[in-house]
Protein backbone atom coordinates (compact mmCIF):
# COMPACT_ATOMS: atom_id res chain seq x y z
CA UNK A 1 0.00 0.00 0.00
CA UNK A 2 2.78 2.31 1.04
CA UNK A 3 4.61 1.22 -2.45
CA UNK A 4 1.88 2.01 -4.17
CA UNK A 5 1.14 5.69 -2.58
CA UNK A 6 4.48 6.41 -4.03
CA UNK A 7 4.19 5.49 -6.72
CA UNK A 8 0.92 7.94 -6.94
CA UNK A 9 3.03 10.94 -5.78
CA UNK A 10 5.86 9.97 -8.00
CA UNK A 11 3.94 9.48 -10.89
CA UNK A 12 1.79 12.71 -10.35
CA UNK A 13 5.27 14.67 -9.74
CA UNK A 14 6.18 13.36 -12.87
CA UNK A 15 3.32 15.48 -14.35
CA UNK A 16 0.50 12.98 -15.03
CA UNK A 17 -2.91 14.47 -15.19
CA UNK A 18 -3.91 14.89 -11.55
CA UNK A 19 -7.22 13.68 -12.19
CA UNK A 20 -6.02 10.14 -13.26
CA UNK A 21 -3.91 10.08 -10.15
CA UNK A 22 -6.93 11.03 -7.38
CA UNK A 23 -9.15 9.37 -9.56
CA UNK A 24 -6.55 6.15 -8.63
CA UNK A 25 -5.79 6.80 -5.00
CA UNK A 26 -9.94 6.95 -4.75
CA UNK A 27 -10.32 3.32 -6.34
CA UNK A 28 -7.43 1.78 -4.67
CA UNK A 29 -8.88 3.40 -1.43
CA UNK A 30 -12.57 1.85 -2.33
CA UNK A 31 -10.50 -1.28 -3.64
CA UNK A 32 -9.28 -1.75 0.09
CA UNK A 33 -12.71 -1.45 1.81
CA UNK A 34 -14.14 -4.04 -0.38
CA UNK A 35 -16.43 -1.34 -2.14
CA UNK A 36 -17.79 -1.99 -5.75
CA UNK A 37 -16.06 0.15 -7.86
CA UNK A 38 -19.05 0.93 -10.01
CA UNK A 39 -19.23 3.59 -6.79
CA UNK A 40 -16.88 5.90 -9.03
CA UNK A 41 -19.95 6.46 -11.78
CA UNK A 42 -21.95 7.06 -8.66
CA UNK A 43 -19.31 9.91 -6.87
CA UNK A 44 -18.53 11.57 -10.78
CA UNK A 45 -22.40 12.13 -11.45
CA UNK A 46 -22.78 13.43 -7.91
CA UNK A 47 -21.44 16.64 -9.97
CA UNK A 48 -24.93 16.97 -11.00
CA UNK A 49 -26.54 17.45 -7.66
CA UNK A 50 -24.21 20.16 -6.43
CA UNK A 51 -25.64 23.45 -6.06
CA UNK A 52 -24.52 26.81 -7.44
CA UNK A 53 -21.77 24.74 -9.12
CA UNK A 54 -23.23 25.98 -12.94
CA UNK A 55 -21.73 29.64 -11.46
CA UNK A 56 -17.89 28.48 -12.49
CA UNK A 57 -18.71 27.23 -16.59
CA UNK A 58 -20.87 30.80 -16.70
CA UNK A 59 -18.36 33.13 -14.90
CA UNK A 60 -15.37 31.63 -16.97
CA UNK A 61 -17.26 32.11 -20.75
CA UNK A 62 -18.01 35.69 -18.89
CA UNK A 63 -14.41 36.34 -18.24
CA UNK A 64 -13.06 35.30 -21.89
CA UNK A 65 -15.35 37.02 -23.60
CA UNK A 66 -14.08 40.82 -21.29
CA UNK A 67 -10.17 39.34 -22.30
CA UNK A 68 -10.89 39.07 -25.97
CA UNK A 69 -12.64 41.81 -26.08
CA UNK A 70 -11.31 45.55 -26.09
CA UNK A 71 -12.52 45.72 -21.70
CA UNK A 72 -9.21 45.29 -20.61
CA UNK A 73 -8.05 48.30 -23.08
CA UNK A 74 -10.80 50.26 -21.74
CA UNK A 75 -10.24 49.48 -17.88
CA UNK A 76 -6.79 50.53 -17.65
CA UNK A 77 -7.45 54.05 -19.88
CA UNK A 78 -10.48 54.33 -16.97
CA UNK A 79 -7.87 53.70 -14.17
CA UNK A 80 -5.10 55.66 -15.60
CA UNK A 81 -7.33 58.89 -15.36
CA UNK A 82 -8.24 58.49 -12.00
CA UNK A 83 -4.54 57.65 -10.94
CA UNK A 84 -2.03 58.58 -13.82
CA UNK A 85 -1.06 61.97 -12.26
CA UNK A 86 0.58 60.58 -9.20
CA UNK A 87 4.13 60.02 -9.19
CA UNK A 88 4.27 56.17 -9.73
CA UNK A 89 0.63 56.32 -10.68
CA UNK A 90 0.82 53.91 -13.37
CA UNK A 91 1.82 50.97 -11.48
CA UNK A 92 -1.42 51.95 -8.73
CA UNK A 93 -3.08 51.81 -12.45
CA UNK A 94 -1.74 47.95 -13.08
CA UNK A 95 -2.15 46.57 -9.58
CA UNK A 96 -6.28 48.11 -9.60
CA UNK A 97 -7.07 47.02 -12.94
CA UNK A 98 -5.41 43.55 -12.43
CA UNK A 99 -6.83 43.11 -9.47
CA UNK A 100 -10.41 43.97 -10.92
CA UNK A 101 -9.85 41.86 -13.84
CA UNK A 102 -8.56 38.66 -12.02
CA UNK A 103 -11.67 38.90 -9.61
CA UNK A 104 -13.82 38.18 -13.02
CA UNK A 105 -11.28 35.97 -15.13
CA UNK A 106 -10.88 33.73 -12.61
CA UNK A 107 -7.13 33.84 -11.67
CA UNK A 108 -6.02 31.59 -14.55
CA UNK A 109 -3.24 33.20 -16.07
CA UNK A 110 -5.57 35.33 -18.81
CA UNK A 111 -4.65 38.52 -16.40
CA UNK A 112 -1.05 38.48 -17.32
CA UNK A 113 -1.68 37.73 -20.72
CA UNK A 114 -4.84 40.04 -21.21
CA UNK A 115 -3.49 43.13 -19.31
CA UNK A 116 0.16 42.09 -18.83
CA UNK A 117 0.35 43.01 -23.01
CA UNK A 118 -0.84 46.49 -22.10
CA UNK A 119 0.75 47.49 -18.90
CA UNK A 120 4.33 45.87 -19.42
CA UNK A 121 5.22 48.17 -22.47
CA UNK A 122 3.36 50.81 -21.01
CA UNK A 123 5.52 50.94 -17.49
CA UNK A 124 8.57 50.64 -19.32
CA UNK A 125 7.69 53.82 -21.89
CA UNK A 126 6.96 55.96 -18.64
CA UNK A 127 10.38 55.23 -17.48
CA UNK A 128 9.60 52.51 -14.83
CA UNK A 129 12.49 50.13 -13.74
CA UNK A 130 12.52 46.76 -15.74
CA UNK A 131 12.87 44.52 -13.24
CA UNK A 132 10.28 46.49 -11.64
CA UNK A 133 8.12 46.10 -14.18
CA UNK A 134 8.50 42.63 -14.73
CA UNK A 135 7.86 42.01 -11.15
CA UNK A 136 5.17 44.20 -10.40
CA UNK A 137 3.02 42.54 -13.79
CA UNK A 138 3.51 39.30 -12.51
CA UNK A 139 2.47 39.06 -9.33
CA UNK A 140 -0.36 41.41 -10.02
CA UNK A 141 -1.60 38.86 -12.07
CA UNK A 142 -3.28 36.57 -9.12
CA UNK A 143 -4.13 39.99 -7.03
CA UNK A 144 -7.83 39.94 -7.90
CA UNK A 145 -8.47 35.98 -6.07
CA UNK A 146 -10.00 37.27 -2.73
CA UNK A 147 -12.62 39.72 -4.85
CA UNK A 148 -15.88 38.32 -5.87
CA UNK A 149 -17.06 36.62 -8.01
CA UNK A 150 -13.83 34.59 -8.53
CA UNK A 151 -13.58 30.87 -9.01
CA UNK A 152 -11.18 29.63 -5.85
CA UNK A 153 -13.91 31.35 -3.82
CA UNK A 154 -17.20 30.24 -5.64
CA UNK A 155 -15.47 26.18 -5.51
CA UNK A 156 -14.05 27.09 -2.06
CA UNK A 157 -17.74 27.78 -0.87
CA UNK A 158 -19.04 24.49 -2.62
CA UNK A 159 -16.70 22.20 -1.07
CA UNK A 160 -16.92 23.46 2.80
CA UNK A 161 -20.68 24.20 2.35
CA UNK A 162 -20.19 27.56 3.64
CA UNK A 163 -22.15 30.78 2.23
CA UNK A 164 -20.56 32.01 -1.02
CA UNK A 165 -22.17 35.53 -0.25
CA UNK A 166 -20.75 35.76 3.10
CA UNK A 167 -17.53 34.83 1.25
CA UNK A 168 -17.60 37.45 -1.54
CA UNK A 169 -18.05 39.71 1.63
CA UNK A 170 -15.33 38.48 3.99
CA UNK A 171 -12.82 38.72 0.86
CA UNK A 172 -13.38 42.29 0.39
CA UNK A 173 -11.00 43.57 3.25
CA UNK A 174 -7.97 40.72 3.29
CA UNK A 175 -7.83 41.74 -0.91
CA UNK A 176 -7.56 45.51 -0.13
CA UNK A 177 -5.17 44.86 2.76
CA UNK A 178 -3.15 42.91 -0.48
CA UNK A 179 -3.64 45.51 -2.88
CA UNK A 180 -2.78 49.04 -0.12
CA UNK A 181 0.56 47.26 0.91
CA UNK A 182 1.59 45.92 -2.84
CA UNK A 183 0.35 49.98 -4.02
CA UNK A 184 2.22 51.51 -1.16
CA UNK A 185 5.32 49.64 -1.94
CA UNK A 186 4.93 50.54 -5.45
CA UNK A 187 4.64 54.65 -4.83
CA UNK A 188 7.39 54.41 -2.46
CA UNK A 189 10.26 52.55 -5.03
CA UNK A 190 8.66 54.40 -7.80
CA UNK A 191 8.16 58.29 -6.05
CA UNK A 192 10.80 59.91 -8.27
CA UNK A 193 8.53 58.75 -11.67
CA UNK A 194 6.72 61.80 -12.96
CA UNK A 195 5.40 62.00 -15.92
CA UNK A 196 4.42 65.60 -16.82
CA UNK A 197 1.90 65.44 -19.51
CA UNK A 198 -0.22 62.96 -17.70
CA UNK A 199 -1.97 65.69 -15.15
CA UNK A 200 -5.26 64.81 -13.51
CA UNK A 201 -8.26 66.43 -15.37
CA UNK A 202 -12.27 65.53 -14.28
CA UNK A 203 -12.50 65.94 -18.55
CA UNK A 204 -10.37 62.82 -18.83
CA UNK A 205 -11.94 60.79 -16.06
CA UNK A 206 -15.38 61.78 -17.43
CA UNK A 207 -14.19 60.27 -21.24
CA UNK A 208 -12.97 56.99 -19.89
CA UNK A 209 -16.02 56.44 -18.09
CA UNK A 210 -17.86 57.22 -21.05
CA UNK A 211 -16.15 54.70 -22.81
CA UNK A 212 -16.37 51.90 -20.40
CA UNK A 213 -20.55 52.81 -19.62
CA UNK A 214 -21.19 49.17 -21.09
CA UNK A 215 -19.06 47.80 -18.53
CA UNK A 216 -19.40 49.59 -15.43
CA UNK A 217 -22.54 48.27 -14.57
CA UNK A 218 -20.92 44.78 -13.80
CA UNK A 219 -19.78 44.73 -10.28
CA UNK A 220 -23.39 46.13 -9.78
CA UNK A 221 -25.00 43.33 -11.41
CA UNK A 222 -22.93 40.49 -10.05
CA UNK A 223 -22.52 41.68 -6.35
CA UNK A 224 -25.97 43.64 -6.00
CA UNK A 225 -28.25 40.88 -7.18
CA UNK A 226 -26.16 38.19 -4.85
CA UNK A 227 -25.87 40.97 -2.15
CA UNK A 228 -29.84 42.09 -2.19
CA UNK A 229 -31.05 38.46 -1.93
CA UNK A 230 -32.42 39.35 -5.58
CA UNK A 231 -30.36 35.70 -7.30
CA UNK A 232 -28.05 33.20 -6.07
CA UNK A 233 -24.58 32.92 -7.27
CA UNK A 234 -24.84 30.43 -10.44
CA UNK A 235 -28.30 33.49 -11.68
CA UNK A 236 -26.01 36.14 -11.49
CA UNK A 237 -23.47 34.60 -13.19
CA UNK A 238 -26.02 33.17 -16.13
CA UNK A 239 -26.94 37.03 -15.99
CA UNK A 240 -23.77 38.45 -16.65
CA UNK A 241 -22.80 35.96 -19.08
CA UNK A 242 -25.78 36.88 -20.95
CA UNK A 243 -25.43 40.68 -20.46
CA UNK A 244 -21.37 40.47 -21.55
CA UNK A 245 -22.81 38.74 -24.91
CA UNK A 246 -24.94 40.99 -25.54
CA UNK A 247 -22.69 44.58 -25.27
CA UNK A 248 -19.55 42.77 -26.86
CA UNK A 249 -21.27 41.11 -29.45
CA UNK A 250 -24.41 42.81 -30.28
CA UNK A 251 -24.04 46.32 -29.36
CA UNK A 252 -20.17 47.14 -29.16
CA UNK A 253 -19.47 44.48 -31.47
CA UNK A 254 -15.71 44.14 -30.69
CA UNK A 255 -16.40 40.10 -31.00
CA UNK A 256 -17.84 38.72 -33.75
CA UNK A 257 -20.53 35.82 -33.87
CA UNK A 258 -18.28 33.50 -35.72
CA UNK A 259 -15.59 33.96 -33.01
CA UNK A 260 -18.01 33.14 -30.03
CA UNK A 261 -17.97 28.67 -30.73
CA UNK A 262 -14.09 29.14 -30.29
CA UNK A 263 -14.39 31.50 -27.24
CA UNK A 264 -16.69 29.15 -25.34
CA UNK A 265 -14.16 25.92 -26.96
CA UNK A 266 -11.61 27.35 -24.94
CA UNK A 267 -13.21 28.40 -21.95
CA UNK A 268 -14.97 25.05 -21.64
CA UNK A 269 -11.64 23.35 -21.67
CA UNK A 270 -10.43 25.23 -18.50
CA UNK A 271 -13.53 24.51 -17.02
CA UNK A 272 -13.64 20.15 -17.96
CA UNK A 273 -10.01 20.50 -16.85
CA UNK A 274 -11.45 22.05 -13.02
CA UNK A 275 -14.36 20.06 -12.78
CA UNK A 276 -13.23 16.67 -13.76
CA UNK A 277 -11.04 16.96 -10.77
CA UNK A 278 -13.52 18.09 -8.76
CA UNK A 279 -15.77 15.32 -10.11
CA UNK A 280 -12.69 12.32 -8.77
CA UNK A 281 -11.47 14.42 -5.87
CA UNK A 282 -15.37 13.81 -4.44
CA UNK A 283 -14.88 10.25 -4.59
CA UNK A 284 -11.60 10.74 -3.17
CA UNK A 285 -12.56 12.30 -0.44
CA UNK A 286 -15.77 10.06 0.02
CA UNK A 287 -13.51 7.10 0.29
CA UNK A 288 -11.38 9.07 3.08
CA UNK A 289 -14.73 9.59 5.03
CA UNK A 290 -15.77 5.83 5.00
CA UNK A 291 -12.30 5.09 5.90
CA UNK A 292 -12.65 7.71 9.14
CA UNK A 293 -9.45 9.28 7.65
CA UNK A 294 -10.20 13.27 8.37
CA UNK A 295 -11.03 11.46 12.48
CA UNK A 296 -7.76 9.62 12.73
CA UNK A 297 -6.15 12.55 10.96
CA UNK A 298 -7.68 15.30 13.58
CA UNK A 299 -6.67 12.85 16.73
CA UNK A 300 -3.51 12.91 15.59
CA UNK A 301 -3.15 17.04 15.16
CA UNK A 302 -4.93 17.65 18.02
CA UNK A 303 -1.89 15.23 20.34
CA UNK A 304 1.02 17.38 19.12
CA UNK A 305 -0.51 21.13 18.72
CA UNK A 306 -2.74 22.43 21.23
CA UNK A 307 -3.06 25.85 21.08
CA UNK A 308 -5.03 27.44 17.84
CA UNK A 309 -2.08 30.02 17.53
CA UNK A 310 0.34 26.85 16.96
CA UNK A 311 -2.00 25.49 14.59
CA UNK A 312 -2.24 28.50 12.58
CA UNK A 313 1.79 28.76 12.06
CA UNK A 314 1.67 25.04 11.13
CA UNK A 315 -1.10 25.56 8.86
CA UNK A 316 0.31 28.31 6.95
CA UNK A 317 3.46 26.56 6.24
CA UNK A 318 1.38 23.63 5.05
CA UNK A 319 -0.31 26.11 2.45
CA UNK A 320 2.81 27.80 1.50
CA UNK A 321 4.26 24.56 0.69
CA UNK A 322 0.71 23.33 -1.05
CA UNK A 323 0.77 26.14 -3.05
CA UNK A 324 4.17 25.48 -4.29
CA UNK A 325 2.98 22.54 -5.81
CA UNK A 326 -0.36 21.98 -6.63
CA UNK A 327 -2.39 24.43 -8.07
CA UNK A 328 -5.54 26.25 -6.20
CA UNK A 329 -7.89 24.75 -7.64
CA UNK A 330 -7.01 20.86 -7.11
CA UNK A 331 -5.66 22.60 -3.54
CA UNK A 332 -9.10 23.33 -2.39
CA UNK A 333 -11.21 20.64 -4.09
CA UNK A 334 -8.28 17.35 -2.54
CA UNK A 335 -7.23 19.32 0.90
CA UNK A 336 -10.41 21.70 2.10
CA UNK A 337 -12.28 18.65 2.97
CA UNK A 338 -9.61 17.73 5.25
CA UNK A 339 -8.42 20.33 7.11
CA UNK A 340 -11.85 22.16 7.01
CA UNK A 341 -12.72 19.32 10.41
CA UNK A 342 -9.47 19.89 12.30
CA UNK A 343 -9.83 23.71 11.86
CA UNK A 344 -13.02 23.88 13.40
CA UNK A 345 -11.64 21.69 16.17
CA UNK A 346 -9.30 25.12 17.12
CA UNK A 347 -12.60 26.91 16.59
CA UNK A 348 -11.51 28.49 13.38
CA UNK A 349 -14.14 29.88 11.50
CA UNK A 350 -14.69 28.10 8.21
CA UNK A 351 -15.16 31.60 6.31
CA UNK A 352 -11.78 32.69 7.93
CA UNK A 353 -10.03 29.55 6.84
CA UNK A 354 -11.19 30.13 3.00
CA UNK A 355 -9.74 33.51 3.41
CA UNK A 356 -6.08 32.34 4.31
CA UNK A 357 -6.51 29.35 1.81
CA UNK A 358 -6.62 31.29 -1.06
CA UNK A 359 -4.68 34.13 0.41
CA UNK A 360 -1.92 31.49 0.97
CA UNK A 361 -2.23 29.42 -2.42
CA UNK A 362 -2.25 32.79 -4.20
CA UNK A 363 1.60 33.25 -3.25
CA UNK A 364 1.59 29.69 -4.99
CA UNK A 365 1.40 31.51 -8.26
CA UNK A 366 4.67 33.17 -7.49
CA UNK A 367 6.54 30.22 -5.51
CA UNK A 368 9.09 28.22 -7.53
CA UNK A 369 9.20 25.51 -8.33
CA UNK A 370 5.60 25.83 -10.09
CA UNK A 371 4.38 28.91 -10.33
CA UNK A 372 1.72 29.33 -12.93
CA UNK A 373 2.65 33.39 -13.27
CA UNK A 374 6.18 32.93 -13.15
CA UNK A 375 5.66 30.56 -16.47
CA UNK A 376 3.34 32.63 -17.97
CA UNK A 377 5.72 36.31 -17.47
CA UNK A 378 8.90 34.11 -18.76
CA UNK A 379 6.73 32.51 -21.77
CA UNK A 380 4.49 36.03 -22.39
CA UNK A 381 7.43 38.55 -22.15
CA UNK A 382 10.64 36.29 -22.97
CA UNK A 383 12.50 36.60 -20.11
CA UNK A 384 14.35 33.56 -18.75
CA UNK A 385 12.86 31.64 -15.48
CA UNK A 386 15.77 32.86 -13.07
CA UNK A 387 14.93 36.44 -13.85
CA UNK A 388 11.20 36.41 -12.99
CA UNK A 389 11.87 34.76 -10.12
CA UNK A 390 14.17 37.41 -8.64
CA UNK A 391 12.11 40.29 -9.87
CA UNK A 392 9.11 39.29 -8.21
CA UNK A 393 10.93 38.54 -4.91
CA UNK A 394 9.85 41.40 -3.02
CA UNK A 395 6.35 41.65 -4.31
CA UNK A 396 6.08 37.79 -3.22
CA UNK A 397 7.66 38.88 0.51
CA UNK A 398 5.26 41.87 1.02
CA UNK A 399 2.40 39.72 0.14
CA UNK A 400 3.85 36.93 2.14
CA UNK A 401 3.50 39.69 5.31
CA UNK A 402 -0.16 40.45 4.39
CA UNK A 403 -0.94 36.90 4.36
CA UNK A 404 0.50 36.69 7.68
CA UNK A 405 -1.76 39.33 8.73
CA UNK A 406 -4.73 38.13 7.67
CA UNK A 407 -4.28 34.73 9.17
CA UNK A 408 -3.60 36.12 12.85
CA UNK A 409 -6.65 39.06 12.41
CA UNK A 410 -9.38 36.75 11.69
CA UNK A 411 -11.70 39.91 12.41
CA UNK A 412 -10.04 41.02 8.68
CA UNK A 413 -12.18 38.75 7.07
CA UNK A 414 -15.03 38.28 9.61
CA UNK A 415 -15.65 41.84 10.73
CA UNK A 416 -17.99 42.92 7.21
CA UNK A 417 -19.27 39.42 7.07
CA UNK A 418 -20.77 38.95 9.99
CA UNK B 1 -1.56 4.42 -43.47
CA UNK B 2 -4.92 4.06 -44.52
CA UNK B 3 -6.14 3.43 -41.09
CA UNK B 4 -4.52 6.94 -39.69
CA UNK B 5 -5.90 8.65 -42.58
CA UNK B 6 -9.51 7.27 -41.48
CA UNK B 7 -8.27 8.15 -37.65
CA UNK B 8 -7.84 11.51 -38.66
CA UNK B 9 -10.69 12.23 -40.47
CA UNK B 10 -12.45 10.99 -37.25
CA UNK B 11 -10.15 13.06 -35.17
CA UNK B 12 -11.46 16.53 -36.73
CA UNK B 13 -15.02 15.31 -36.67
CA UNK B 14 -14.93 14.84 -33.37
CA UNK B 15 -13.26 18.18 -32.36
CA UNK B 16 -16.08 19.68 -34.25
CA UNK B 17 -18.69 17.53 -32.64
CA UNK B 18 -16.92 19.49 -29.07
CA UNK B 19 -17.38 22.33 -30.40
CA UNK B 20 -21.07 22.01 -31.67
CA UNK B 21 -22.06 20.27 -28.17
CA UNK B 22 -20.14 22.40 -26.08
CA UNK B 23 -21.48 25.85 -27.68
CA UNK B 24 -24.94 24.20 -27.54
CA UNK B 25 -24.96 23.58 -24.00
CA UNK B 26 -23.40 26.48 -22.80
CA UNK B 27 -25.84 28.76 -24.48
CA UNK B 28 -28.86 26.46 -23.32
CA UNK B 29 -27.56 26.71 -20.17
CA UNK B 30 -27.68 30.98 -20.18
CA UNK B 31 -30.88 31.34 -21.74
CA UNK B 32 -32.71 28.75 -19.07
CA UNK B 33 -31.35 30.21 -16.56
CA UNK B 34 -31.65 33.88 -17.20
CA UNK B 35 -35.46 32.42 -18.40
CA UNK B 36 -35.96 30.89 -14.84
CA UNK B 37 -35.28 34.29 -13.21
CA UNK B 38 -38.06 36.02 -15.45
CA UNK B 39 -40.28 33.67 -14.61
CA UNK B 40 -39.77 33.86 -11.18
CA UNK B 41 -39.71 37.81 -10.57
CA UNK B 42 -42.23 38.44 -13.01
CA UNK B 43 -44.65 35.44 -13.48
CA UNK B 44 -43.96 34.28 -10.10
CA UNK B 45 -43.57 30.39 -11.31
CA UNK B 46 -41.05 28.07 -10.95
CA UNK B 47 -40.39 24.73 -12.02
CA UNK B 48 -38.30 22.66 -9.76
CA UNK B 49 -36.81 20.53 -12.56
CA UNK B 50 -35.55 23.17 -14.03
CA UNK B 51 -32.60 23.48 -11.28
CA UNK B 52 -32.06 19.79 -11.89
CA UNK B 53 -31.82 20.54 -15.59
CA UNK B 54 -29.41 23.06 -15.38
CA UNK B 55 -27.13 21.02 -12.97
CA UNK B 56 -27.08 18.05 -15.73
CA UNK B 57 -25.94 20.49 -17.91
CA UNK B 58 -23.03 21.00 -15.73
CA UNK B 59 -22.00 17.50 -15.63
CA UNK B 60 -22.27 17.66 -19.47
CA UNK B 61 -20.18 20.80 -19.78
CA UNK B 62 -17.52 19.17 -16.98
CA UNK B 63 -17.32 15.67 -18.95
CA UNK B 64 -17.33 17.29 -22.85
CA UNK B 65 -14.83 20.33 -21.69
CA UNK B 66 -12.15 17.44 -20.41
CA UNK B 67 -12.67 15.39 -23.50
CA UNK B 68 -11.94 18.80 -25.10
CA UNK B 69 -8.94 18.94 -22.59
CA UNK B 70 -7.42 16.30 -23.66
CA UNK B 71 -6.82 17.17 -27.27
CA UNK B 72 -5.55 20.45 -26.66
CA UNK B 73 -3.55 18.52 -23.38
CA UNK B 74 -4.74 21.02 -21.52
CA UNK B 75 -5.45 19.30 -18.57
CA UNK B 76 -4.00 20.11 -14.82
CA UNK B 77 -0.78 18.17 -14.04
CA UNK B 78 1.77 19.53 -11.89
CA UNK B 79 4.09 20.86 -14.40
CA UNK B 80 8.01 20.94 -12.98
CA UNK B 81 10.45 18.32 -15.19
CA UNK B 82 9.54 19.93 -18.62
CA UNK B 83 10.85 23.14 -17.54
CA UNK B 84 14.62 21.54 -16.59
CA UNK B 85 15.11 18.10 -18.54
CA UNK B 86 15.79 17.70 -21.76
CA UNK B 87 12.11 17.21 -24.65
CA UNK B 88 13.72 13.91 -25.42
CA UNK B 89 13.48 12.36 -21.78
CA UNK B 90 10.09 14.32 -20.82
CA UNK B 91 8.46 13.31 -24.09
CA UNK B 92 9.46 9.56 -22.84
CA UNK B 93 8.05 10.11 -19.03
CA UNK B 94 5.07 11.82 -20.50
CA UNK B 95 4.24 9.18 -23.00
CA UNK B 96 4.67 6.62 -19.41
CA UNK B 97 2.12 8.88 -17.00
CA UNK B 98 -0.05 9.21 -20.33
CA UNK B 99 -0.37 5.61 -20.55
CA UNK B 100 -1.09 5.59 -16.86
CA UNK B 101 -3.83 8.13 -16.98
CA UNK B 102 -5.31 5.90 -20.19
CA UNK B 103 -5.85 2.84 -17.82
CA UNK B 104 -7.19 4.56 -15.33
CA UNK B 105 -9.55 6.29 -17.38
CA UNK B 106 -10.44 3.16 -19.26
CA UNK B 107 -11.47 1.84 -15.76
CA UNK B 108 -13.91 4.28 -14.86
CA UNK B 109 -15.25 3.93 -18.14
CA UNK B 110 -15.87 0.58 -17.84
CA UNK B 111 -16.95 0.71 -14.05
CA UNK B 112 -19.36 3.54 -15.02
CA UNK B 113 -20.73 1.57 -18.11
CA UNK B 114 -21.34 -1.42 -15.74
CA UNK B 115 -22.97 1.21 -13.49
CA UNK B 116 -25.30 2.44 -16.33
CA UNK B 117 -26.57 -0.72 -17.29
CA UNK B 118 -27.86 -1.09 -13.55
CA UNK B 119 -29.96 2.24 -13.91
CA UNK B 120 -31.43 1.17 -17.35
CA UNK B 121 -32.28 -2.08 -15.37
CA UNK B 122 -33.89 -0.64 -12.81
CA UNK B 123 -35.17 2.30 -14.67
CA UNK B 124 -33.78 5.22 -12.96
CA UNK B 125 -35.53 8.30 -13.51
CA UNK B 126 -34.47 12.01 -13.37
CA UNK B 127 -36.71 15.41 -15.00
CA UNK B 128 -39.68 13.89 -13.55
CA UNK B 129 -39.96 11.33 -16.46
CA UNK B 130 -36.37 10.84 -18.19
CA UNK B 131 -34.72 8.04 -18.46
CA UNK B 132 -31.49 8.36 -16.01
CA UNK B 133 -29.29 6.57 -17.94
CA UNK B 134 -29.52 9.23 -21.23
CA UNK B 135 -28.91 12.14 -18.73
CA UNK B 136 -25.66 9.97 -17.06
CA UNK B 137 -24.03 8.41 -20.42
CA UNK B 138 -22.16 11.13 -20.89
CA UNK B 139 -19.75 9.44 -18.18
CA UNK B 140 -18.52 6.23 -19.82
CA UNK B 141 -18.56 7.54 -22.78
CA UNK B 142 -16.32 10.58 -21.75
CA UNK B 143 -13.95 8.52 -20.21
CA UNK B 144 -13.87 5.81 -23.22
CA UNK B 145 -13.37 9.13 -25.15
CA UNK B 146 -10.45 10.24 -23.14
CA UNK B 147 -8.66 7.11 -22.03
CA UNK B 148 -8.82 6.99 -25.72
CA UNK B 149 -6.98 10.18 -26.93
CA UNK B 150 -4.62 9.87 -23.80
CA UNK B 151 -3.66 6.37 -25.44
CA UNK B 152 -3.00 8.08 -28.94
CA UNK B 153 -0.70 10.91 -27.42
CA UNK B 154 1.37 8.23 -25.28
CA UNK B 155 1.83 6.11 -28.20
CA UNK B 156 2.44 9.13 -30.76
CA UNK B 157 5.12 10.45 -28.11
CA UNK B 158 6.18 6.96 -27.81
CA UNK B 159 7.05 6.83 -31.53
CA UNK B 160 8.87 10.21 -31.30
CA UNK B 161 11.33 9.43 -29.53
CA UNK B 162 12.11 6.04 -30.66
CA UNK B 163 12.18 7.40 -34.42
CA UNK B 164 14.58 10.35 -33.55
CA UNK B 165 16.79 7.96 -31.68
CA UNK B 166 17.35 5.61 -34.86
CA UNK B 167 17.47 8.85 -36.92
CA UNK B 168 20.52 10.14 -35.07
Amino acid sequence: MIFISLFLIIIAIFGAPLFAVIASSAMLGFHGLDSDLMIMAIEIQSIASMPFLAAIPLFTFAGYILSESNAPKRLVKLTNSIFGWMPGGLSLVCLAACAFFTAFTGASGVTIIALGAILYPALKEDGYNDKFNLGLVTSAGSLGLLFAPSLPLILYGVIAKVSIDQLFIAGILPGLLMLIMLSTYSLLINRHIRKPLSSFSIQKVRTSLKESLWELPLPVIVLGGIYSGFFAVSEAAAITALYVVVIEVFILREISIRRLPQIIHSSMVLVGGILIILAVSIASTSYMIDAEIPQHLFALVKSLIDSQTTFLILLLIFLLILGAILDIFSAIVLVVPLILPIASGYNIDPVHLGIVFLAAMQLGYLTPPVGLNLFIASFRFEKPIMHVYSATLPFLIILMISVIFITFFPQLSLFLSN
Amino acid sequence: MKIQLILNRLDSIGAKFETILLVFILISMILIAVGQIIMREVFEVGFGWIDELVRLMVLWIALVGSIAACRENRHIRIDIISNYLSERITNLIQAFVDMFAAVICGLIAFQSWRYLKIEIEYSDIVLVDTPAWIAHSIVPIAFFLISYRFLVTALKKTIDVFLRKSST
